[in-house]
């Protein structure tokens, strides 16, 4: 077993995986195989994805749920202000008649210590995470497939440069280091673009590590040996052999990151790092909140966290789907 | 065995190196932040007066000469070196020259001949360098060795030590720790277990959804329900006595024993851990249990809580006691989050009061402490793999 | 007949997976008497491993279920008695074997106290009169300098010095059966022969009957007894290993006769494997098992499934054409035409 191997399962998901029970002196069963016999209509790897993922029930909810949460989050300019009023902005003529309201017809979750709807306040706090969530993880994979693909194609001093580049990230949790980066920023000059780039810059060894375990086992496949032979060049063989097949686990990996980087960003804006007033933000709303649980108002920490929980959980859950649609295997 | 420490200890010195680079880097030129406000505080400076409080910290000076004096801040022991033509003097140019050098790097590194700035430097200029440490001097030859303690700076507000500051905050970050690392241990593993053995029971649809949904909860999230739960919609029942924010350790007048305050905070802070642990050992004793001893440890007579106690249970445990070890090193670093909900004065609580408070110098030495308590556990629990598995304590591991 | 060591008749073992029904045993019958060797023939996924895990009960249930059929040793059902009852009997009265010695044994216990352990359970011997007890077993199995390798892990052991651990841990507690498992078939060619020659050294001291699970007939000629040839979950061909070397019936068993290197039996230099894929136990052909691949098949054979008949003494065989002299004379004049 080499340290890499180890590091890889120390830092891996521990996902439930639905391993078989060895029986012994039995021929192997892959899911892959059961599904042969399925409709013809399209045979490609993403059709078939695509048709698995739909059998599953919790990733097909996870979905729905994420369509709803983007959804709204895109069109809440629409409608949010006309219907919930601005969750953004204080009217202080109002603010004491509104504050602090238990949840009604007109405010479906009830308003903030400003008199601000929470719904409205939680809607446009989903751009915040997921804006959050998708640049920050987009950034990592971009780094990541660089580094990866540089440390796989090459190998030699290049690899373990990388490698040892990717050790000293993995052995803390980044949250630190972002928390030492943003607390260094004047606060003018905090706000999402440097949480963002500050996850970005340090979630990407693990994008590394993958791909670069995506290069090196498809690397050894014939038809790369095949296609020097033949003298493609080293970028072709990239792009042309290489990435079609090691892009599923990047994407499995990724939609998992995506829920991980929500919950990273909320807990930045909670400690004041992160997505600055009159933004908003979930993890911003629930620190706003704290102060009122003692005057027994749980609805300002209560629902941002839900928002949270519902949005993370389903990032995992379709990442689940994903990986059992796409036949990827975490492990190795 | 030896080889394999000798090679994780080898390991670790590059991790060391990489971890602090990265932490300098951030430091001195994070691109937005001004690294001489920053070591100020907040007040407004002519571009004159900066340029030259610049050139007095040794901001000045190449990356390399800087980082190493970060390093040497750092490490525990300073040597001096007594070139032999004077009696060191206080008021004479210094006949002494202080090689500073981290023990983490074997290597000392002479900064005499460095421009002199910075406090270790200051001593130097003074021609006073054993005045500095005077417990724990060891003379061999002409070099003395001091131990001395790594040096964090000063609180921007008060001027304390931030070592100091840190030290008075790390035992209510260790019990804490440790109560969570109890229910870890207890919950996750037995959940773990449970979970495996039971499977496609109620009990392990249970554990499976369960851990899903803990590891996305936020734990400040967590922290404050539990305490909005325990503390005001039980409040006649507990007292009011587990709403923190009020008073912690509840003071003279407690209702409650210490350790009853550190409940509600331990299971925050163990809640993700604690999901994957149980993650982590269901998986492990269900692939253990896949594997052919186990089939012969059947086939002996055995039954099957024999094969699960003496035969499974001790393969199954390895990655995850690894994997607790680990987490006990983040988790000693300061739960800043957790801490920060309860108000619990440890470390974790001083970085998040430093934030706040814009003082750089608690909040950069407290992530250094932090990152270097990590390093040194996650070196120890790789060292302590070894006694775990004999695979690699007789010999080394095969294939 | 209730007088036989060990007695399988119609033994069924079904695993009910997502994918369908995996008929492994299907029918499975034979007897084995004290101080007899058994060899138990076929290729990888003809069921013969997990006929004697059946018969262990060591088989995950469920999925599997044992359909029909019993294994009655000494008389009483090991497919039904309680399980501590037969728990008593693992280990104990019947012991295995296991193909892999890499990964049959404990990586975090030392051999000494895995040899010990069935004594400690069975015998009630202490720890300590256990381990000495290893050590005798040990030199027994002929790992030299057995006092101090008794402290070794078993990553210190060479393949073959494992399969003799596991050999001295199956013989611990004087078993009245020992089942191997392809307890060669992970070790190379000249250690294969050693464990061999050991197996049946010790059967002579001790008396053990043996069942040995392999898929080379070539193992079981000099040591076996009597022969069960399987395919596809299915009895073949059963008899005296005389029988089945000498008068073999069903053209699977000539054909592993065909497969064996330098075998005298036809005189023949190439070495002529079976041509195809052993058959997916859910996709079962239909009619004969085998007739896919045999290339003998008539329209019968794809139609119907041969019944299990005894042709002459003990010996029978499952194919339709046993026992008819054309067919035998098509068999033998195929073999000339190869040669």
């Amino acid at each position: 077993m080499s340290e890499y191997d180890r590091q890889e399962s120390r830092n891996e998901d521990h996902g439930i995986e639905d391993s078989h029970s060895g029986l012994p002196a039995m021929p192997p069963m892959t899911d892959a195989e059961s599904h042969i016999h399925d409709d013809q209509e399209s045979r490609t790897l993403w059709g078939d994805a695509w048709r698995r993922l739909r059998k599953n029930r919790l990733s097909i909810i996870a979905l729905v749920w994420l369509t709803i949460v983007v959804v709204s989050a895109i069109s809440a300019d629409l409608w949010v202000p006309k219907t919930l009023g601005d969750p953004r902005a204080i009217d202080s003529s109002t603010v004491m008649a509104n504050q602090l309201k238990d949840s009604s017809f007109s405010h479906p979750l009830g308003t903030d210590d400003l008199g601000r709807d929470i719904l409205g306040r939680l809607i446009y706090g989903a751009r915040a995470s997921l804006t959050v969530g998708i640049a920050a993880v987009a950034i990592s994979v971009i780094i990541g497939l660089l580094l990866g693909a540089l440390s796989g194609f090459y190998g030699g001093a290049v690899d373990s440069l990388i490698m040892r580049i990717t050790d000293v990230f993995l052995a803390f949790p980044y949250i630190l280091f972002c928390v030492l980066i943003l607390a260094m920023l004047p606060s003018s000059a905090r706000g999402i673009g440097p949480v963002i780039v500050s996850i970005g810059l340090l979630g990407w060894p693990s994008f590394a590590r993958l791909f670069r375990s995506s290069v090196l086992s498809v690397k050894q496949n014939d038809y790369v040996d095949a296609g020097r032979a033949v003298g493609a060049s080293d970028s072709r063989l990239m792009f042309r052999h290489i990435m079609p097949n090691a892009i599923a686990p990047i994407i499995v990996y990724a939609t998992m990151s995506i829920g991980g980087t929500i919950l990273t960003e909320a807990a930045l804006s909670f400690l004041g790092l992160g997505v600055q007033p009159p933004e908003i933000s979930w993890g911003r709303m629930i620190n706003d909140g704290r102060n009122y649980l003692i005057g027994n108002h749980p609805g300002l920490v209560f629902w941002p966290g839900l928002a949270i929980i519902l949005t993370v959980l389903a990032f995992t859950l379709l990442g689940d789907g994903l990986r059992d649609a796409l036949d990827v295997k975490m492990k190795d | 065995m030896f080889q394999y420490i000798v090679r994780r200890v080898i390991q670790f010195i590059p991790v060391f190196l990489g971890v602090t680079l990265i932490l300098f880097l951030i430091a001195t030129y994070l691109p937005g932040a001004d690294a001489v406000q920053l070591r100020m505080g907040e007040k407004t400076m002519s571009p004159t007066l900066k340029a030259t409080i610049r050139h007095q910290l040794g901001l000045d000076r190449p990356w390399y000469i800087q980082y190493g004096d970060y390093l040497s801040s750092l490490s525990p022991v300073h040597a001096t070196y007594y070139d032999g033509s004077t009696a060191a003097s206080k008021t004479s140019d210094p006949s002494v020259r202080v090689l500073d050098g981290s023990v983490a790097l074997i290597i000392p590194r002479i900064s005499g001949s460095v421009p002199a700035t910075g406090p270790v430097s200051y001593e130097v200029r003074s021609g006073v360098p054993i005045e500095r440490g005077q417990s724990g001097r060891i003379a061999i030859g002409s070099l003395a060795f001091e131990f001395d303690p790594p040096d964090l700076g000063v609180s921007l507000y008060n001027g304390r030590p931030v070592l100091t500051i840190l030290g008075e905050a790390y035992p209510f970050t260790m019990r804490l720790a440790f109560a969570a690392i109890f229910l870890e241990i207890i919950i996750g593993i037995g959940a773990g277990i449970v979970s495996a053995v039971k499977r496609y029971s109620i009990w392990d649809i249970l554990v499976t959804l369960g851990t899903s949904v803990l590891v996305s909860i936020p734990v400040f999230w967590l922290g404050l329900m539990l305490q909005y739960v325990f503390g005001i919609w039980l409040q006649n029942l507990t007292n009011g006595a587990f709403y923190l924010p009020v008073l912690f350790e509840g003071g003279s007048t407690a209702p409650f024993p210490a350790y009853a305050y550190y409940i509600l905070p331990a299971i925050t802070l163990a809640s993700v851990s604690t999901a994957y642990a149980a993650r982590i050992m269901r998986s492990q004793l269900l692939e253990v249990n896949n594997q052919d001893y186990i089939r012969t440890a059947h086939a002996k007579g055995l039954s099957d809580s024999q094969v699960l106690w003496k035969h499974a249970i001790k393969n199954a445990m390895i990655p995850v006691v690894t994997y607790i070890g680990l987490d006990l090193g983040a988790m000693l670093a300061g739960a800043i989050l957790t801490e920060t909900v309860f108000n619990l004065p440890g470390v974790g609580y001083a970085i998040f009061k430093a934030i706040v408070g814009r003082d750089f110098s608690i909040v950069f030495g407290g992530v250094t402490l932090i990152l270097l308590v990590v390093m040194i556990v996650n070196l120890l629990v790789d060292v302590s793999y070894a006694f775990l598995d004999p695979r690699i304590r007789y010999g080394g591991l095969e294939e | 007949m209730g007088d036989h060591l060990l007695e399988v008749t119609g033994l069924k073992m079904y695993f009910y997976t997502r994918d369908g029904v995996v008929k492994a045993v299907d029918g499975v019958s034979f007897v084995l008497d004290k101080g007899e060797t058994l060899g138990v023939v076929g290729e990888s996924g003809s069921g013969k491993s997990v006929t004697a895990l059946t018969m262990m009960r060591l088989t995950p249930m469920p999925p599997g279920k044992v359909e029909a059929g019993d294994a009655k040793f000494k008389g009483r059902s090991l497919i039904t008695m309680k399980e501590d009852e037969i728990r008593k009997i693992r280990g104990n009265e019947i012991a295995m074997i296991f193909q892999d010695p890499m990964t049959s044994l404990n990586p975090v216990y030392r051999i000494g106290r895995q040899i010990a352990e069935p004594l400690v359970i069975h015998k009630g011997m202490s720890k300590k009169d256990a381990l000495l007890r290893a050590v005798e077993l040990l030199r027994l199995v002929g790992i030299p300098n057995p006092e101090q390798r008794v402290k070794d892990y078993p990553h210190q052991f060479s393949g073959g010095m494992r399969q003799r651990a596991m050999i001295a841990m199956a013989l611990a507690c004087d078993p009245d059966v020992l089942i191997a498992d392809e307890p060669t078939t992970a070790l190379d060619v000249t250690i294969q022969a050693q464990i061999i020659e050991l197996m049946q050294e010790l059967q002579k001291r001790t008396g053990s009957a043996i069942i040995m699970i392999t898929h080379d007939l070539g193992v079981v000629a000099d040591m076996a007894d009597r022969i069960l040839v399987m395919y596809a979950g299915r009895p073949v061909e059963y008899g005296t290993t005389d029988e089945i070397f000498y008068k073999p019936m069903h053209p699977y068993t000539w054909g592993l006769m065909d497969s064996i290197p330098t075998h005298s039996l036809v005189e023949k230099s190439a070495l002529n494997p079976i041509k195809g894929q052993p058959p997916s136990l859910i996709d079962v052909p239909s009619g004969c098992a085998f007739h896919p691949r045999c290339p003998y098949a008539q329209q019968r054979c794809t139609d119907e499934i041969p019944e299990y008949r005894i042709v002459e003494g003990t010996h029978g065989t499952a194919c339709h054409f046993a026992g008819d002299p054309g067919f035998v004379r098509r068999l033998v004049e195929n073999a000339g035409v190869k040669a």
